[in-house]
C-alpha cells in the first residue's frame, strides 16, 4: 500500500515534465514525418500590381491591394440571355470574386465597357504569355509564335493604356502563365461552364494576396547622372570650349511598376549613349585625337513625366556652361527600328544650324544604309506637356535635336517602356547602326571632316562599334525595372551607371532631384499570390451531420452490446440525470 | 468555415473515445482514473520507443522500405506491448471487473496515442484555408486504432490475467496478440513497400482492426464461459 502510494506521489510529479517533453519530442517527430505531406497542396505564383498614381490629385490605377476572393474566369455568368441584363445580375454576382482573364482572346470591349462604368469586381487577375516575363530571356524572338505574339502585344498595349488612364476600384494585378495556374485556370473555366460560379457554399478556389493598404511614396527621388569629357584646349586660349550634349533618360513607366523594363524605351538610348561615351573615351584619351568639343554625356530620369528631370538638370547648370552647349542631341528609342529613323527638332527646319546638323547625320546614314527623316514639333510654352526631351533644351533657347525611331511625338504616359516592351523587341542591330549613326556624324562635327570620305569608327578598327558590350548591357537593362519613384538614391543600377561613365569619363555628377508634385505615386507593386482549393459550406454541414450521425449509431449499438436493448430505451424515456451509480 | 473544418476532423477523432466511453458501462463504474493512467503509461513508452528509435535507428535517404530497418522498428514497438502489460497489470486499479478493466485501459491507451499524433497536425493544418481530405483520413485511423487498442488489451488481458485459459486457445491467442502488436509495421510496409495510398491503407486498417476486435471478442467470450 505504501510503495503503490509512493509511486503514485513520484508518477504525480514527475507527470507533468514528463508529459511535456514526450509531447514535444513526439510532436516534432510526427511534424518532420508529416513534412511532406503538409506542404503542398497551395500554389503560389508571383504576381505584380497595377500601378497607382494621382495626377495633380487625380486618382488613376488601381486603388487596392489585397485580394481575398473567389476565383471566376468570365465576366458574365452562363444563361443570361442578353448582355445588359447579363451586366446587372453579373455585377451583383461578382463584387466578391476575382476574375481570371487570359491575355489570349481576351475582349477589350467588355472590359473597357466595364471599367468605364465603374463597377466594383472583386479583383482582377491578367494572365501573361511567359514571353513578356523580363525573367524569360532565353529565346530572343521565337518564331513559331511570332505572328500570334504580334496580336497579343497590341491587344496588351491597348490594355495598358486602357488600365494607366482608368480609375479602378479594385485590386488588377498580372501574372505569367505557367502550369499551375494554368491548371487553375482550366479548372475554374470547367466549374463556369457547368454553371456554378465558386461562393463561399460552392467551393472552387480562393485568391489571397496579403498586402497592406498601399501607402504614398513621399518625395520620390530623380537621379540624373552626368559624365563630363573635356575637349583639348589650345595653349593661350582663354575662351570657354564649345561643349556637345548627348543625353538618354533611363527611367521607364508601366501598367505594372515591377515589369517595366523598358527594353526599347528608353533602354536602346541608354545602351547607344553608354557605348558612344566608350568610343569617345578612347579618342580623348590620347590628347593627339582629343576634338576641340566638350562632351557631356547625361543619363537623365523623370522622363515618362515630361523630361522634368531633364528639366531640373539644365536648370542646375551654370550659366556659362549651358550657354556654351553648341548642340544636343537626345536619343529615344532606337532599337527596333528597321530601316528608318526620325530626327525631331524644336527650330525650323529652315534654319541653318539645324540644316546643317541634319545634313551631317543624313550623309553618314547615307552611307550606312539607313533613312533618316526630319520632324519638325513646335513648342507652345504654355503647354505644360514635353513630348520630347530636347524640348527641355529648347525651352531655354539650347539647340538640340531627338534621335528616335518613333515618328509621332508620344502622349503623355505613352511608349514609355511598358508590359510589352521587353528583350524581344529590341534587337542588337539596330542598336549598333544607330550608334555608328551618332558617333560618326559627331566625330565629322568634331574634327571637321565633313564632305570627307573618312569612316572613324571603322568595323575591324579598335574604335568599332562592340555587339557584345550592346548586348550584355541591353541584357541587363532587360531584366532591371525602372520605375523613378521606386528607384532609391543607392539604387543598384544607378550605382552600376555611375561606375560606367566614370570608367568612360573624366568627371561624373549625381544630382539627386525630387519629382514634381504634379504625381503622386503609391507602392506595394507586386506580391504572392496564394490559391487555396477551398470546400464549401455545405460541405462542412454535410460531413457534421454524417459524423453526428455516426457518432449517434456508435453510441447506440455500444449501449446495445454492453448494457442490452433495455438500456438503450431508457436513457431516451427518462432524462439523462441518473449518473452516479455505486460500483 | 477552416475553424469548422477542424472541429469535424476532431470530434471523428477523439468523439469515438468519448461515446465509448458514456455508452458502455465503464461510465457508471468510473473507470476514468484507470483510463488516465494508462494514458500516462502510454506517454512514457512512446517516449522509451522514441530514445529507442533515436539510438538505433539509421535516417534513410530514400523512401523505401528497409527491411532490417523495419524490423528494427517492429522490435521496439515491443516496447509498446510491453507498456500495455505493466498498464494492464502492475498498475493498481479500483475493485473492477476484468471486463472492464481491459477496456477502460485500451481506450486511455488509444485516447493518448490520438492525442499525441493526432492533435497537433490537425490543429495546425484543418484550420487553414485549403482543404485536403488527410484530416478526415486521419480521424478514420485514429477510429481504426482505438479498436486495435481494445482488441490488444482484451488480448493482453487474457494472456497475464486470466490464470484458466483452455489450452487449445492459448496459440490462438497469442498469434492474434503478434498480429494486433505489430500492425504498425505492417502498415508502414503497405504504405512504402508497396507503394498503397493513403485511403487504401486507412481501409485495410479498418477492416482488419474490425476482424481482430470481432476474433478477440470471441475469444474472450469463449474464455470468460468456464469461469462464468
Amino acid at each position: 500500500m505504501g510503495s503503490s502510494s509512493s509511486e503514485r506521489k513520484s508518477a504525480a510529479i514527475l507527470e507533468p515534465t514528463m508529459y511535456t517533453a514526450s509531447m514535444m519530442a513526439v510532436v516534432v517527430l510526427i511534424l518532420l514525418a508529416a513534412c511532406a505531406d503538409l506542404c503542398d497542396g497551395v500554389t503560389v505564383v508571383d504576381v505584380y500590381r497595377l500601378v497607382q498614381y494621382d495626377l495633380s490629385g487625380v486618382p488613376f490605377g488601381s486603388r487596392f491591394a489585397s485580394l481575398n476572393h473567389h476565383a471566376a474566369s468570365s465576366l458574365f455568368s452562363p444563361g443570361t440571355a442578353a448582355a445588359s441584363g447579363g451586366d446587372s445580375a453579373a455585377a451583383a454576382d461578382l463584387s466578391r470574386t476575382v476574375l481570371i482573364l487570359p491575355l489570349r482572346g481576351l475582349n477589350l470591349t467588355l472590359i473597357r465597357e466595364y471599367i468605364g462604368q465603374r463597377k466594383i469586381l472583386g479583383g482582377l487577375l491578367f494572365l501573361l504569355p511567359s514571353i513578356f516575363n523580363p525573367e524569360n530571356v532565353d529565346n530572343t524572338g521565337g518564331t513559331d509564335d511570332v505572328p500570334a505574339e504580334g496580336v497579343s502585344k497590341d491587344i496588351l498595349v491597348e490594355l495598358e493604356r486602357l488600365l494607366i488612364h482608368a480609375n479602378v476600384p479594385f485590386p488588377v494585378y498580372f501574372a505569367f502563365e505557367h502550369d499551375d495556374i494554368n491548371a487553375v485556370l482550366a479548372d475554374v473555366e470547367r466549374t463556369d461552364v457547368a454553371g456554378q460560379p465558386a461562393t463561399a457554399t460552392t467551393g472552387g478556389y480562393k485568391f489571397v494576396v496579403a498586402a497592406r493598404e498601399p501607402r504614398k511614396i513621399g518625395s520620390p527621388t530623380l537621379t540624373n547622372i552626368q559624365g563630363w569629357l573635356p575637349g583639348l584646349k589650345a595653349d593661350g586660349d582663354s575662351n570657354q570650349l564649345p561643349t556637345i550634349a548627348i543625353v538618354a533618360s533611363y527611367d521607364t513607366f508601366g501598367a505594372a511598376p515591377a515589369l517595366s523594363v523598358g527594353s526599347d524605351s528608353n533602354g536602346s538610348g541608354v545602351v547607344a549613349l553608354l557605348e558612344i561615351a566608350r568610343l569617345f573615351s578612347i579618342l580623348y584619351s590620347n590628347p593627339g585625337t582629343r576634338g576641340r568639343y566638350n562632351l557631356l554625356f547625361g543619363l537623365t530620369s523623370g522622363g515618362p513625366y515630361n523630361y522634368n528631370g531633364t528639366y531640373k538638370w539644365l536648370h542646375s547648370f551654370d550659366q556659362r556652361l549651358r550657354e556654351s552647349i553648341d548642340y544636343a542631341i537626345c536619343l529615344n528609342s532606337i532599337g527596333s527600328s528597321g530601316d528608318k529613323l526620325w530626327v525631331h527638332v524644336s527650330k525650323p527646319p529652315e534654319n541653318e544650324y539645324i540644316k546643317k546638323i541634319f545634313e551631317g547625320i543624313s550623309s553618314v546614314a547615307e552611307e550606312l544604309g539607313l533613312n533618316v527623316g526630319l520632324k519638325h514639333k513646335k513648342i507652345n510654352i504654355s503647354n505644360p506637356r514635353v513630348a520630347w526631351e530636347h524640348e527641355q533644351f529648347s525651352r531655354l533657347r539650347v539647340t538640340a535635336a531627338t534621335l528616335s525611331e518613333l515618328s509621332l511625338a508620344p502622349e503623355l504616359l505613352e511608349s514609355t517602356g511598358g508590359l510589352s516592351d521587353n528583350r524581344h523587341v529590341v534587337n542588337e542591330a539596330s542598336v549598333v547602326r544607330s550608334v555608328k549613326l551618332v558617333a560618326e556624324s559627331l566625330a565629322r562635327h568634331i574634327y571637321n571632316h565633313e564632305g570627307k570620305n573618312i569612316n572613324v569608327f571603322a568595323d575591324d578598327s579598335n574604335l568599332a562599334v562592340n555587339p557584345s558590350y550592346i548586348r550584355s548591357w541591353l541584357d541587363l537593362l532587360s531584366r532591371t525595372p525602372r520605375v523613378a519613384p521606386f528607384l532609391s538614391k543607392s539604387d543598384p543600377l544607378i550605382v552600376a551607371l555611375k561606375k560606367e561613365l566614370t570608367d568612360h569619363t573624366v568627371e561624373v555628377n549625381v544630382q539627386h532631384e525630387v519629382l514634381d508634385g504634379l504625381f503622386t505615386f503609391y507602392d506595394s507593386t507586386s506580391g504572392k499570390l496564394h490559391i487555396y482549393q477551398v470546400a464549401s459550406v455545405t460541405f462542412d454541414l454535410l460531413l457534421l451531420l454524417v459524423l453526428g450521425s455516426y457518432l449517434i449509431i456508435l453510441f447506440s449499438f455500444l449501449v446495445i452490446t454492453t448494457r442490452g436493448l433495455d438500456d438503450l430505451i431508457s436513457i431516451f424515456r427518462r432524462p439523462p440525470s441518473r449518473k452516479v451509480k455505486t460500483a | 468555415m477552416t475553424v469548422f473544418h477542424f472541429f469535424n476532423c476532431a470530434i471523428l477523432t477523439f468523439g469515438p473515445h468519448a461515446v465509448y466511453y458514456a455508452a458502455t458501462p465503464l461510465s457508471e463504474y468510473d473507470t476514468l482514473g484507470t483510463s488516465i493512467k494508462a494514458a500516462i503509461v502510454y506517454l512514457v513508452t512512446a517516449l522509451v520507443k522514441l530514445v529507442c528509435l533515436a539510438t538505433f535507428l539509421k535516417v534513410s535517404e530514400s523512401d523505401s522500405f528497409d527491411p532490417y530497418q523495419e524490423l528494427l522498428k517492429a522490435l521496439i514497438g515491443f516496447v509498446d506491448v510491453a507498456g500495455l502489460y505493466f498498464a494492464l497489470t502492475q498498475l493498481t486499479h479500483r475493485n473492477i471487473s476484468q471486463n472492464h478493466k481491459f477496456q477502460a485501459v485500451g481506450l486511455g491507451w488509444a485516447f493518448a496515442d490520438s492525442v499525441l499524433h493526432r492533435l497537433a497536425p490537425l490543429w495546425v493544418g484543418a484550420r487553414g484555408l485549403e482543404f485536403t481530405w488527410d484530416y478526415i483520413l486521419q480521424g478514420l485511423e485514429a477510429n481504426a486504432n482505438l479498436i486495435l487498442s481494445l482488441s490488444l488489451a482484451a488480448l493482453g488481458s487474457l494472456m497475464w490475467l486470466r490464470k484458466n485459459k483452455p489450452k487449445t486457445l492459448i496459440p490462438i491467442i497469442y498469434t492474434c496478440a503478434g498480429i494486433v502488436a505489430t500492425m504498425p509495421s505492417i502498415l508502414s510496409y503497405l504504405r512504402q513497400g508497396l507503394g498503397w495510398q493513403l485511403p487504401k491503407v486507412i481501409g485495410f486498417e479498418l477492416f482488419t482492426s474490425l476482424a481482430m476486435a470481432s476474433i478477440s471478442w470471441q475469444l474472450f467470450a469463449i474464455c470468460q464461459r468456464p469461469s462464468s
